[in-house]
């Protein structure tokens, strides 16, 4: 029994499912934020485990990017949190489904 | 064979403070939670042979944004309204849903044929700066990608002052100075 590539796969498909959930299904807005956060995770160690399946210099790009999508995330916390305290700050609340002054 | 008793330990871990950050009720024990598998998925990068995405997971994402976050919630103190139900009626389908999707992506997974290949370049802090860096004519062209990185960050950082601050004049700030 050794460390089969698969097992990596199957690891990040199920911590992107839970992230999955956790943003669609939970009503916090923080929680929401979370998620995505998670889902993002578990691309990025997708991305890594894929790379590692792949011989000497094609492994290289694989280990690259992820830098790129973590940093993509930063940028995207950043903002995602200014709205949150924009919004907040106008109703008063961190249910999402408060959020609902632009449903048509 | 040891590789794989740490992979399922940390990967154990993972999914475990995964469930907590998708059933804790307060939003900080789910950011707690979730600097515990960000963590755990930065001991398996080390274990993968990519180290320093492992170390960049560890200072970027379970230092800076998940700080950013937790900041955050004790500032606007997002546990308030924990009367609110954590979960709705949506849930109901949203779950299922989301369950029948990974059995599908998982049964595609398992049947494909892959394996580690042993030729694979360990991601070290040499050979990803070596890469990233690389300003030959002929190289893989990453430095531009990470000039338009720094520009978006830039640009995030002054859209979330601009978004975040209160307008000058209007009647929050004016209130905040009178205090």
């Amino acid at each position: 029994m050794e460390l089969q590539a698969i097992y990596v796969q199957v690891l990040a498909l199920a911590i992107f499912a839970i992230g999955l959930i956790v943003a669609i299904s939970r009503r916090n807005v923080f929680f929401v934020l979370m998620g995505v956060e998670l889902a993002l995770n578990a691309v990025n160690l997708s991305f890594v485990g894929f790379a590692k399946t792949l011989p000497a210099d094609m492994s290289v790009a694989g280990q690259i990017v992820p830098l790129f999508s973590i940093a993509i995330a930063a940028a995207e916390a950043c903002v995602g949190l200014a709205m949150v305290i924009l919004i907040f700050r106008n109703r008063e609340s961190v249910d999402a489904d408060t959020y609902s002054n632009m449903k048509g | 064979m040891l590789a794989l008793i740490y992979f399922i330990i940390l990967g154990v871990i993972a999914i475990g403070s995964a469930f907590c950050v998708l059933l804790s009720r307060h939003p900080l024990y789910g950011a707690l939670s979730l600097v515990l598998s960000m963590l755990s998925l930065a001991g398996i990068y080390g274990l993968l042979a990519s180290p320093f995405i492992g170390v960049v997971q560890v200072m970027v994402y379970a230092g800076a944004i998940m700080m950013l976050l937790t900041f955050v919630i004790m500032v606007l103190n997002g546990a308030r309204d924990s009367k609110t139900p954590m979960f709705d009626r949506v849930s109901l389908f949203v779950v299922p849903a989301v369950l029948v999707l990974t059995g599908l992506v998982g049964f595609v997974l398992v049947r494909s044929p892959i394996a580690f290949d042993s030729t694979a370049l360990r991601g070290s802090v040499k050979l990803t700066s070596e890469t990233l860096f690389n300003v030959a004519q002929t190289g893989p062209g990453y430095f531009i990608l990470f000039e338009v990185l720094g520009l978006l960050l830039l640009s995030s950082m002054a859209a979330a002052v601009l978004l975040a601050k209160k307008r000058l004049g209007s009647v929050d700030s004016d209130n905040a100075e009178d205090k």
